[in-house]
């Protein structure tokens, strides 16, 4: 766990570094991509907080079992816009998985309250 | 009162949880469906399928609409890019993601049923969310529509385990509610969405341009322009594009019919003020380039390179010689 903790914190510093150097703009002209995100921020301390959600992101995902070379790239494959929502909703946001297993602990419960309040007795065998 | 042993009314419980916990999970079961034969009038037969392993329905519906759009490739292969063990499960927005790194566009559509129509109608399958829960119990879960019968209501999906699921729409809606109604398209580059805009399709270009080859970005901006010639962000990315390759005078022209349309646009007039100066016309580019200048808000992230404009065009028409201009 130390050591997953040590390789995220290097990543996010690196991502923190490449956040920041993807900001010089190239020599007056303004390209499609520098337009939208000018559009959908202003300045520099909108920068750095991609940078940080990047790296919370990136370190969220490796603390909910993402393999670490694998939670790199996808913290990288995410706008702003998306690092910003997944940041603080990580836990909270849809995750679509089908939850059968859900369903079928429900049941073991339901059994498991009938049985220890004494309504059946299904388990007596094992 | 009538005498009924522990051991039978102990299987009576079991017997009505079972049948209620079996109504949960088939819940999509319980109406009768009308046989549906496979027909290619109202499905999207070609969608190919691949069935779910537990909690992979991300990795497999995704693989699903991919690979409607022509590309190769596997749940297992997916996998690494959206599942969350941790969740159990997938990301929207990692879903979306993982179709971007795949070379394809990815647009999440207005939560409309007759959108959802119209991409079908275009041959597109939906990627959607549902909530298969009951009880109040959250079950997220991920398929896609490949079809939609009006006659008989019914919709036709790959679902889990399913190649060929049939809902009623009522159902799917219901399904469909918790979600917010969220539907994703994924498209090649040169083939925008029926329910895109210019905007809408040129912000996924943009979004997906680092995974795409030069000739698929130049293509969707293309077929953009066909489509939407009077959009001012189609018209600013033909204009940028033009501008990359040295082509200063559909560059330019480009520019001038953003800025007839939008006057105001100040990324269309600073790049105009660019491409006058390549194309040797340094008073016209300091025109532009003061006027850009002066739309500039206060902190504007453009400002940078609206003043690096701006100077050059001042130092190149100090320095002007003779005009070799060209453009009028």
């Amino acid at each position: 766990m130390r050591f997953r903790q040590t390789v995220v914190a290097i990543t996010a510093a690196c991502f923190l570094a490449l956040g920041l150097q993807t900001t010089t703009a190239s020599a007056g002209v303004i390209g499609t991509q520098d337009y939208l995100s000018a559009e959908a921020r202003a300045g520099h301390l909108a920068d750095i907080n991609a940078a940080i959600s990047r790296a919370d992101v990136l370190a969220q995902l490796v603390s909910l079992g993402v393999d670490p070379a694998n939670a790199v790239t996808r913290a990288a494959a995410l706008s702003d816009a998306e690092l910003a929502q997944v940041a603080q909703e990580m836990n909270n946001l849809p995750a679509g998985g089908d939850g059968f297993l859900a369903v079928i602990g429900i049941v073991f419960l339901v059994l498991m309250i009938l049985e220890l309040t004494g309504v059946t007795d299904i388990f007596k065998k094992f | 009162m009538l005498p009924i042993s522990s051991r039978s009314s102990s299987r009576l419980v079991v017997a009505a949880l079972s049948a209620l916990v079996g109504a949960t999970a088939l819940s999509g079961c319980t109406n009768r469906l009308p046989a549906l034969p496979e027909d290619p009038r109202r499905e999207l037969t070609g969608v190919p399928f691949f069935p779910q392993t537990i909690h992979q329905c991300g990795p497999a519906a995704l693989a699903t609409v991919l690979g409607a759009t022509g590309v190769t490739t596997t749940p297992e292969q997916l996998s690494p890019l959206v599942y969350i063990p941790g969740r159990r499960g997938s990301l929207q927005v990692e879903m979306l993601a993982a179709a971007r790194s795949k070379g394809r566009l990815a647009f999440v559509l207005e939560p409309r049923f007759a959108d959802l129509q119209a991409e079908l109608a275009a041959g597109n399958p939906l990627l959607v969310l549902q909530d298969l829960g009951a009880l109040g119990i959250r079950r997220w879960h991920f398929a896609v529509v490949v079809g939609f019968d009006p006659d008989q209501d019914v919709l036709i999906l790959r679902s889990g385990t399913e190649r060929r699921r049939l809902e009623r729409r009522e159902q799917f809606l219901h399904t469909w509610k918790a979600g917010e109604y969220w539907a994703a398209v994924l498209t090649r580059p040169d083939q925008p969405p029926a329910t895109a805009t210019g905007s809408s399709f040129i912000r996924a270009l943009t979004a997906t341009e680092r995974y795409l080859a030069t000739e698929s970005i130049s293509g969707g901006n293309a077929v953009a322009l066909a489509r939407w010639p009077a959009d001012p962000l189609v018209l600013l990315a033909n204009g940028n594009q033009a501008y990359a390759a040295g082509q200063l005078a559909t560059a330019i022209s480009r520019y001038r019919s953003l800025l007839a349309i939008e006057p105001t646009h100040l990324a269309g007039r600073n790049n105009l003020a660019n491409a006058l100066l390549d194309a040797g016309c340094p008073r016209q580019a300091l025109a532009q380039a003061e006027q850009s200048a002066s739309l500039l808000p206060a902190d504007s992230p453009l400002a940078a390179a609206v003043n690096d404009t701006l100077a050059k065009a001042r130092a190149a028409d100090a320095n002007a010689s003779p005009s070799t201009c060209s453009a009028e």
